[in-house]
């Protein structure tokens, strides 16, 4: 039976989707990541997908994403570690202190853009309503909502050059 | 806040920002053009990896501890200090650009389940509970979190196996609910309404907080939560074929009806408001919309689309 739905959308893009995963940082090991990125997607689908294609591709970037993420947490280990300051995590409580503290200069730093700003950042990027369904909620075009997210994004790239 | 935070000359990469935001909506995403740009220059990537990873670390703070202004609440209350929705984590991420594969660090397992119109699944959950999902309607559950459920769309019937340790929690657009042992619907739309049929529920744990008991139900109008009665037995009664409704608005009956028809039935602006009371035979519709006519008083015509209710002359 030829594959279909998905793995058929996977197999006939997945030259693409391998040069998007080499020039996303993966290089030569891009070929083995579209394997892995396969395996991931096929196991935690389940109903149908509106654009299977930028299912995919999303799927992968998220894949590189999260590879950086880990890379960055243990490089940032090893400097803690570097410092003396042990390779031990801080106790739950006190990461628990640290986490509240990165949420309130978060929020506050979205506030400090106004309230609709905040606002659009917290439906689109933290609550996933789509743009325009949030434009229409707040009553401003497209335009606006991509303008105050890019304002807010900025802010909040701004507070994280600050914090590290 | 200072403007000079926000400017370039600090080191805000706004060209990989710009991606960033781009790539996470479906509109805007044009994956042709974003693997151009990475070849363009081979510290793109990083560039890009550093702008999403501080968006989403963002995200995350924010979702960790969410403090928007609740729309919802009880009447008279105006406004509440505590957010109506508790979708944080995990859930937030499988909700970012609508994607299942995420980078959290509890490795959440996301997926979705959809239905077409006319069709009704039964979903079971690793923890003995299940989903029921009406016709067009759409979930998002968590492989990890067997625990919790979103409700995107439509409608669902939610038979939860108690555990106090763990309460069980849906969230229906703004609205949360957990579950106190129960079994309980809950519908979106032009109206979200959740109805109980055994057991209670709490909606709006960290605000109203109001529980509902079996044969009770809530409607969210605007800000306010509306209280009323329903037969216990009625609910979910759509698995049988049968939808009741007492003195719901005819343009919200009608998007009831059509997730269980191949062709949606619309109402006549003039009449949707119209209350209605009474219960709908599901498979006498969908062989004749017509017999929508003389149990609503209007008249039933055939649209291009499917079938709209009209007034009758």
């Amino acid at each position: 039976m030829p594959p279909t739905g998905l793995e058929a959308i996977f197999l006939a893009n997945r030259d693409k989707l391998v040069r998007f995963l080499a020039a996303r940082g993966a290089g030569d090991a891009a070929e083995d990541l579209v394997q892995d990125l396969w395996l991931k997607v096929a196991v935690r689908m389940d109903g149908p997908i509106a654009n299977p294609l930028a299912y995919l591709y999303r799927a992968a970037d998220m894949l590189m994403i999260d590879r950086y993420r880990a890379r960055r947490q243990e490089e940032l280990r090893e400097q803690d570690w570097v410092e003396g300051e042990g390779p031990e995590p801080p106790p739950g409580a006190e990461r628990a202190v640290a986490a509240r503290q990165t949420a309130e200069q978060v929020a506050a730093t979205l506030a400090g853009l106004g309230e609709r700003p905040a606002a659009v950042f917290r439906r689109v990027r933290v609550d996933g309503i789509p743009q325009r369904q949030v434009a229409a909620e707040l009553g401003v075009s497209i335009s606006t909502v991509e303008s105050d997210l890019r304002m807010a994004a900025h802010a909040l790239a701004a507070l994280k050059e600050r914090i590290e | 806040m200072s403007q000079d935070r926000l400017s370039p000359a600090h080191g805000v990469d706004t060209v990989a920002l710009d991606w960033a935001l781009r790539m996470t909506d479906p509109v805007s995403a044009d994956w042709d053009a974003f693997t151009e740009w990475l070849e363009a220059d081979p510290g793109h990537a990083e560039r890009y990896d550093r702008a999403a990873a501080t968006l989403m670390e963002a995200e995350e703070a924010l979702s960790a501890q969410p403090e928007v202004p609740v729309p919802v609440a009880i009447a008279p209350e105006p406004v509440r200090r505590h957010p109506l929705r508790w979708v944080g984590g995990a859930m937030a991420a499988a909700l970012i650009g609508a994607i299942g594969v995420t980078a959290w660090q509890d490795r959440p397992q996301p997926y979705v389940v959809e239905t077409a119109a006319g069709e009704t699944r039964r979903i079971p959950l690793s923890d003995g509970s299940s989903v029921t999902l009406a016709g067009l309607s759409r979930v998002e559950l968590d492989h990890a979190e067997p625990r919790r459920a979103v409700l995107a769309r439509g409608e669902a019937l939610f038979q939860v196996r108690h555990d106090a340790q763990h309460p069980f929690a849906v969230q229906a657009g703004r609205l949360a609910l957990v579950d106190l042992g129960t079994v309980f619907d809950v519908r979106m739309g032009g109206q979200t309404r959740v109805a109980v049929a055994e057991g209670a529920v709490m909606v709006d744990p960290k605000g109203a907080a109001l529980r509902l008991d079996a044969g009770q139900a809530v409607t969210v109008d605007g800000d306010r939560l509306i209280q009323s009665a329903v037969e216990p037995q009625e609910v979910g009664g759509w698995r049988e074929g049968r939808l009741a409704f007492d003195g719901v608005p005819l343009g919200v009956v009608a998007e009831d009806v059509s997730r269980f028809l191949a062709r949606p039935v619309t109402v006549a602006p003039a009449i949707a408001a119209r209350p209605f009371r009474g219960t709908i035979d599901l498979e006498a519709v969908r062989r004749d919309p017509a017999v929508l006519g003389p149990l609503m008083d209007v008249r039933v015509r055939r649209a291009a689309t499917g079938w709209m209710l009209e007034p009758r002359e």
